[in-house]
């Protein structure tokens, strides 16, 4: 019998990184068209079918190329560097397999894992209106008398569901009529995770399920994050992966990470703009701060300064992604106290976050009032980079993860 | 008031229950090649268990508290009985506090899956017991 090895080596790693540059580089084309039609990019989904990359972090025995988390950062960050919009989209697949591998049963993974590696792109919807992620959800899934359930409610962020075949959602389980379980503790413990078949037609319309095309905000107009009504959706008894919060716990780093490398290749991004404008760009003559006959950009101080800071932050931002990533890999986190690994892990995409979107603004400044422009790359990663402030875990909710961890009492609440 | 009379009594009962815990043949094959060694500590009444998972044996009292151990669970002794009939959410328990949680726990975590088995074994024990009433609905 012939044994896997079942870790992405070297060498499959670097095919991964040349097909990242490469779909990266149709990011790049593409992405200003979809930015100004406000628009999910549609012709991104060929392009990520054929480069493979869907099954980067899918284990090798389910057909995946067996990509770990710090493989999976280092290409979503190219891809982001080529455009952070639509990256932002498939992103979502790759947070979704990276949780849901993690949580499924061995016969779901088989299944659901062997089609993302036949091709098959997944999302997941999570939020709802009312408290966004961290709300318990209000959507319902009613047992049905010859098994499984129907799925009511409204998910408000259902991002790539336009290129996606399967979906998977929480919702709280409810008794044949439909009631939420009135108790805290019961209500916490009916919320499940679900994993179904997305069919849906070319207008969004499935059976009991459909896709309201409501994505229309300040940035990442590509990610076609529209909202996803379901009304009597049908999930077979196979299609419950797992008690929600408490799966959730052990896995929520292929979001917060994940997030976090989209935000460092827009940094890698922003960078290599302000670099090209700046190492060329002259003012000719000037008569104001700096008096002189002929003045090159590359040769003032606070420019000079401002690159720098750049250059630093890019690098510190690009260690500290890669490296928490490498402490996961390591099983370091064992070593945090439970309550703060989630916030701690938080804590590089909340360092990228504030990085990005200090880089974007002072790009514009160091730029000058030409970046301002529609249509200009500083004014849109200006906006896109605004997107960072709300993924899980912003910085508000990791210092009050923090907090409330060095300030609680020693004794149990009991 | 604990549901508990002394420690004694949850040796009797939870103690009973990780020594059958620990010869559980998915438990065997989950940690047969680790170092898991859980230190159980309970309040009212206060009671201290090991559960030794490599060596499958269980320690209660004095010698578990004075035995070595690579994850530390705190929680009180009402708790423990109802996380041993499936009736506590661990993940909520510890967002409230209710359980303490330390050293490396992922292993500990990963288990949390095997845990139902243990559930029945641990309320029939508290029917041979006499302790019906320990029973949570």
């Amino acid at each position: 019998m012939t044994t896997v090895d079942q870790t992405m080596n070297d060498a499959e790693f670097a095919a991964a990184s040349a097909k990242a540059e490469e779909l990266s580089l149709f990011f790049r084309e593409i992405g200003p068209k979809y930015d100004i039609e406000n628009t999910f990019a549609y012709p991104s989904i060929d392009a990520f079918k054929k480069s493979g990359l869907g099954s980067l972090v899918v284990p090798k025995q389910y057909g995946g190329q067996g990509g770990n988390i710090l493989h999976c950062s280092k290409v979503i960050s190219e891809l982001s560097k080529g455009d952070s919009a639509i990256t932002l989209a498939y992103n979502m697949h790759f947070i979704m397999c990276g949780i849901m591998m993690g949580l499924m049963s061995e016969a779901q993974n088989k299944h659901w894992l062997g089609r993302v590696s036949d091709g098959e792109i997944m999302f997941g919807p999570f939020s709802e209106a009312r408290a966004g992620f961290s709300g318990l959800a209000d959507m319902k899934a009613v047992p049905q008398a010859g098994g499984g359930w129907k799925i009511y409610g409204v998910k408000t962020w259902g991002t790539l569901s336009e290129a996606s075949t399967i979906i998977t959602t929480n919702a709280t389980v409810t008794d044949a009529d439909g009631n939420i379980p009135e108790g805290y503790e019961e209500r916490v413990s009916a919320e499940m995770l679900f994993i179904a078949d997305f069919d849906v037609d070319a207008d969004g319309q499935g059976d009991g399920v459909r896709i309201e095309k409501t994505w229309n905000a300040l940035g990442m107009h590509a990610t076609g994050t529209q909202m996803i009504h379901f009304d009597g959706f049908f999930v077979p008894e196979d299609g419950l992966v797992c008690e929600w919060r408490g799966g959730a716990f052990g896995v929520l780093e292929w979001a917060s990470l994940n997030f976090a490398s989209i935000y460092l290749g827009m940094q890698y991004r922003v960078f290599e703009e302000v670099r090209a404008v700046l190492a060329k760009k002259t003012l000719g003559a000037t008569f104001g701060a700096i008096a002189a006959n002929e003045t090159k950009v590359s040769g003032i101080g606070h420019i000079v300064d401002g690159v720098g800071d750049m250059a630093a932050r890019v690098e510190l931002s690009r260690r500290v992604v890669y490296r928490t990533c490498q402490e996961l890999i390591d099983g370091e986190d064992d070593e945090w106290p439970v309550e703060l690994r989630f916030p701690y892990i938080g804590l590089a995409k909340t360092f990228v976050a504030e990085n990005v979107m200090y880089m974007t603004r002072k790009s514009m400044s160091l730029v000058g009032g030409q970046s301002f422009r529609k249509g200009a790359i500083f004014e849109r990663l200006y906006r896109d980079s605004a997107a960072s402030m709300f993924q899980p875990l912003n910085s508000d909710q990791s210092c009050t993860y923090i907090g409330e961890y060095f300030l609680a009492p020693e004794e149990l609440e009991d | 008031m604990s549901t508990f009379k002394d420690a004694d009594e949850v040796y009797a009962l939870i103690g009973k229950a990780l020594e059958a815990c620990v010869t559980e043949e998915t438990f065997i094959n989950a940690t047969k090649d680790g170092t898991l060694v859980v230190l159980i500590t309970q309040t009212d009444p206060v009671a201290t268990i090991l559960v030794d998972f490599p060596g499958q044996k269980v320690l209660c009292g004095d010698a578990a508290a004075g035995a070595s151990s690579t994850v530390q669970l705190k929680m009180s002794s009402d708790n423990a009985n109802k996380f041993w009939q499936g009736k506590l959410n661990f993940t909520l328990a510890m967002a409230q506090r209710k359980v303490k949680l330390e050293g490396k726990r992922s292993t500990a975590l990963a288990l949390l899956p095997l845990t139902g088995p243990i559930f029945d074994k641990y309320k029939a024990i508290l029917g041979e017991a006499g302790r019906r009433d320990l029973l949570v609905d």
